[in-house]
């Protein structure tokens, strides 16, 4: 029996396409911007999304004109909401009838293995990094029950073989990026180093790189460091800058719109998140999304030498790979860039050049392909996109 | 490991030199002192062979010889730095760590010291700008004492040192008297002279020819701001398990045999696993034990080398040793010390001196990571305190008080008393004997302003700024008692015998993500659970954690005060400069003596700190009369 004929035959109709997500818009975030890229571009499906209820919801779903269904799960305990939108979007899935789950993240895993089970409906599962680290059982489970898998980059795909051995269809298929129709640098009064990144989770290296401007303010006396999203680390972070006495050098701005973002991108001078790996099972960046999208600014970037961002940036051409755990390092890429303007201009306009081949529209094109490719077949037997080997490109 | 020493109005280099032969007992291997005649200034230090044991002479400079240092201590990332400097085009002529100093000094000036992984004090002189740069390392786990009159500056590593070439710098301060008594220890930055500063831990000063004054300024504090997150303790723990990991790495690095000193508590223990696994010789095991009194922790010490299979050594402190190590060891102490701990922490230095000149330790552990019961006492007591109202509280404390005899309640009263919460932790922490000292000051003591002790600590605490109260007061004692007197202990017992303690907890980055964890996850369980999640299972098992809470090295101090040291006690009251010279009243404090020999009661709180520093005070008089 294929899919078609288990969900009741639609001829001329669009496959329909569940997504069931944890994280989506407005809540801040990389995993966030990648379902919601792909609710929003993927335009040969029939989209319904399940996510989670978040302040400002209302307002942007209307705004966005996507069909999403808020799960409220305010108060809970994290392992509750989940739950709860596992429960929500196999209830919802009964009557949508999916011909395609995406599930953009290993905890909504169970409601599409479900949905597959019981309504042969194909599933497609999205790896980012740091999930399989902190639930491998989970993520094997996701990997196992998946016609196909996404991953963010090499490096997560190697994450996926370690959890999953036998995992096969796990295609490379890297993050995206927004490319702004005016990319030009604006003024800016001093030497400028932005980080975009929750400070929520250790890994993205705020407090390295608090170590490493002490040293950048050494060479370069007048730099500051703008610090782009909240987090409950934040206030350990503005205690740190103090005790290192770089206060004064430091701007965090917490949450910003998309336009202030975008404003601060083209002022910068470089862009510097320096993600590291996690210790014990714990995964880290992914892919980093914000590696692109200050590159689609031209700006050249600092960032770590392990995980994903390998992918997301090439050493000496778009920016520098550097040791994450190393102030030192770290701060000699910094103060090297905002030191050599020809070399951070090069960087920068490679990084441009190459994140235009990352544009959104590319990556949800090539999601979508396999999203269809089993469509019309037996849930696990479709013809999916060859894996990617090596280096991640859309 | 050394001592260093300095001057600006000494062309000559003599008073330095004077500085350093007081400084032989740090650094036996070498003595070394720069002048610059035209600068006026002169920098020296005495040094312990431990890395490039022929090429480490210090005063050592840069490649043009513009930049001078004398240094004190170990820059335990020294070889990643060098890599990094010599990339940068740096050129080494030695194998020391000393000289990463000089040449990341030209490269980051003072920025430097953030680089530094390490514990330390140095003196840089910078020729060209006429300028001499001191720092101390972060925790204060090496010491710098500072003189400044009229714009000149002379430090040291040892206050004696200072006072030997100042000899007018030799008057007791009577309020750095009192607060010893009542802390046990001299709280920095005073020091018992009054002419003469510590630098505080975790700050530099600059001194500039014909500048006014020199500028001090804070370059790194712990941090205090714990929030609650969603991160896993899982998480945590392996993180911090891989700065442990790194930090006891980088500590067994030398050019000399390195080893463990196990107490037998949870922290020594984890270190003496951690150093285990790094070394890929036989670990060295080394602990002491006692012939007097219940206190004995040597058969868990033995548990553990045995099943880490350790070279384990024990060696057992006698009564008849402390007869005579106790009293030299408080004299010979720089600064008047009452902690009971710095007799076997010698004791144990001196045995193991032959078998190795490095021994890592497990200090700074119980401030760090929640360790002192009193942190989780103390926070419920404010807990209570706030949900109830005033007068329910006042009750309560007045009823407790009533039954006062009764033991436990008495001290429950104690903690439940409706009293500010530093002024708590304070009387919890020193026996209550700052309201003992009326009974026992002598006319030199008794025209004090008595709260100058609380009011100079609550400057030391700063704010609670909306944190709970244990982390107001782990934080409390990382810049108070853990520099003051842990350190200080640590430091000056092991020196004293010309031996190196590496403190394997105190690490920039272990710190800093203790700091920025709620207390709540330091407090879980039995306390210090961030600890406790890092030691394997095998070592100690989990239901034994509260046997094992006890750490550093216990002390049967209230039987010595009856056997070994009792004589002592009875010449000190007969004969001691601390009586004679006013600070003390001599009936009182023989009434204590007889109470305590006659085992009616236990006056070893108050005791200690009077034997302590009558024996001090008794050598820096007599330095006074010579």
């Amino acid at each position: 029996m294929d899919s078609m004929r288990r969900n009741g035959s639609r001829p001329g109709a669009r496959p329909r396409l569940l997504i069931v997500t944890p994280d989506f818009p407005p809540a801040p975030g990389g995993i966030q911007v990648v379902a919601h890229r792909l609710a929003a571009g993927i335009a040969g499906m029939e989209i319904e999304v399940i996510a989670p209820d978040s302040p400002g919801a209302a307002q942007f779903d209307a705004a966005s004109g996507l069909c999403v269904r808020r799960v409220r799960g305010g108060g809970m305990l994290r392992g509750g909401r989940n739950a709860l939108l596992n429960l929500v979007a196999l209830a919802h899935a009964l009557r949508f009838r999916p011909d395609v789950t995406l599930s953009a993240h290993i905890v909504a895993s169970p409601a599409a293995a479900a949905i597959r089970r019981l309504l042969g409906a194909r599933t497609v599962q999205y790896f980012h990094a740091e999930e399989i680290g902190a639930k491998p059982r989970l993520a094997a489970f996701a990997a196992r029950h998946a016609d196909d898998s996404i991953a963010v980059s090499a490096y997560t795909a190697g994450l996926i073989a370690e959890v999953a051995p036998s995992a096969q269809r796990v295609h490379v298929i890297a993050n995206g990026a927004d490319i702004p129709g005016d990319a030009s640098p604006r003024a800016v009064d001093r030497p400028t180093i932005v980080t975009i990144a929750r400070v929520e989770e250790r890994y993205k290296g705020h407090d390295v790189m608090i170590r490493a401007l002490a040293l950048v303010l050494a060479k370069v006396p007048d730099a500051r460091w703008v610090v782009i999203g909240e987090g409950s680390l934040r206030p350990g972070l503005e205690q740190l800058a103090r005790s290192y006495g770089v206060a004064d050098a430091v701007r965090f701005l917490g949450a910003v719109a998309d336009d202030e973002r975008d404003a601060w991108l083209a002022r910068a001078h470089v862009l510097a998140m320096p993600s590291r790996l996690p210790a014990g099972q714990f995964a880290g960046e992914g892919f980093g999304i914000a590696y692109l999208e200050a590159a689609a600014y031209g700006k050249p970037v600092v960032a770590g030498n392990v995980g994903g961002a390998v992918d997301a940036v090439i050493d000496g051409e778009t920016g520098l790979l550097i040791d994450p755990t190393d102030p030192l390092a770290v701060a000699e890429a910094i103060t090297k860039l905002l030191g050599d303007g020809e070399l951070a201009a090069r960087l920068g306009a490679a990084g441009q050049t190459r994140a235009q081949q990352f544009a959104w529209p590319k990556v949800v094109a090539r999601v979508e392909a396999l999203l269809l490719a089993g469509v019309g077949s037996s849930p696990a037997g479709g013809e999916a996109p060859a894996p990617e080997a090596g280096r991640a490109s859309p | 490991m050394c001592g260093i020493a300095g001057c600006t109005e000494d062309p000559e280099g003599r008073a330095v030199r004077a500085m350093c032969a007081t400084l032989r007992h740090r650094g036996p291997d070498d003595e070394g002192v720069h002048t610059d005649a035209a600068g006026g200034v002169s920098i020296g230090a005495r040094r312990l062979a431990i890395m490039d044991l022929p090429g480490g002479h210090q005063p050592l400079c840069n490649e043009d010889g513009t930049v001078w240092v004398a240094f004190n201590g170990e820059i335990y990332n020294h070889p990643k730095l060098r890599e990094d400097l010599r990339r940068r085009g740096h050129t080494f002529s030695t194998n020391a760590d000393t000289e990463v100093l000089v040449h990341l000094y030209e490269e980051y000036g003072e920025a430097m010291v953030h680089t530094l992984e390490g514990m330390f004090a140095f003196a840089i002189w910078d020729r060209r700008a006429a300028r001499l740069l001191l720092a101390r390392d972060r925790f204060g786990e090496k010491p710098l004492f500072v003189h400044e009159h009229d714009g000149e500056l002379l430090f040291a590593s040892e206050l004696t040192s200072l006072l030997e070439v100042r000899p007018a710098l030799r008057e007791l301060d009577p309020y750095a008297v009192d607060a010893f008594f009542v802390f046990a220890y001299v709280p920095g930055p005073d020091t018992i002279v009054s002419g003469v500063r510590q630098l505080p831990p975790g700050h530099l000063l600059s001194w500039e020819r014909g500048a006014a004054s020199s500028r001090e300024r804070s370059w790194w504090t712990p941090p205090q701001v714990g929030v609650r997150r969603s991160e896993s303790f899982a998480s945590v723990a392996a993180e911090a398990k891989l700065l442990l990991d790194e930090s006891v790495r980088t500590r067994m690095v030398a050019d000399v045999p390195v080893g463990v000193f196990l107490s037998g508590g949870v922290d020594s223990t984890l270190v003496a696993v951690t150093a285990a696994e790094a070394s890929s010789q036989r670990l060295k095991t080394f602990t002491v034990g006692y012939d007097t009194g219940a206190v004995n922790e040597t058969e868990r010490a033995r548990a553990v080398a045995e099943r880490l299979g350790s070279d384990h050594h024990e060696v057992t402190l006698t009564q008849a040793d402390v007869a005579e190590r106790a009293p030299a060891v408080l004299a010979a102490l720089d600064q008047p010390l009452a902690d009971h701990a710095a007799i076997p922490l010698h004791a144990l230095s001196e045995f193991a001196r032959p078998r190795v000149t490095v021994a890592l330790g497990g200090e700074g552990a119980d401030e760090l990571f929640g360790g002192y019961p009193r942190y989780r006492w103390l926070e419920r007591a404010r807990r209570l305190q706030s949900a109830l109202p005033d007068v329910a509280v006042r009750s309560l404390a007045g009823a407790l008080r009533q039954s006062a005899k009764l033991g436990p309640i008495e001290r429950a009263s104690t903690r439940l008393a409706p009293t500010p919460v530093l002024e708590r932790n304070l009387d919890w922490v020193t026996s209550e004997r700052r309201h003992r000292r009326e009974a026992l000051y002598g006319p030199r003591l008794t025209q004090l302003d008595r709260g100058h002790v609380l009011a100079s600590l609550a400057t030391r605490a700063g704010e609670l700024d909306g944190g709970t109260a244990a982390r107001w007061l782990m934080h409390l004692d990382q810049v108070h008692y853990l520099p003051d007197d842990v350190l200080v202990k640590t430091d000056r017992a092991s020196m004293l015998v010309s031996l190196e303690i590496r403190t394997a907890f105190l690490h920039a980055g272990l710190a800093e993500l203790a700091g920025s964890l709620d207390t709540s996850m330091h407090l879980a369980g039995a306390g210090k659970a961030l600890v406790h999640a890092m030691l394997p299972r095998d070592i100690i098992p989990t239901t034994h954690f509260a046997r094992y809470r006890k750490t550093a090295f216990r002390v049967p101090a209230a039987e010595w005060l009856r056997g070994p040291l009792a004589p002592v006690l009875r010449s000190q009251l007969e004969r001691g400069t601390i009586y004679s010279e006013g600070f003390f009243d001599r009936q009182a404090a023989g009434r204590l003596v007889r109470e305590h020999a006659a085992a009616t009661h236990d006056h070893s709180d108050q005791l200690w700190p009077l034997l302590s520093f009558g024996l001090w005070a008794d050598r820096f008089h007599g330095l006074d009369e010579a």
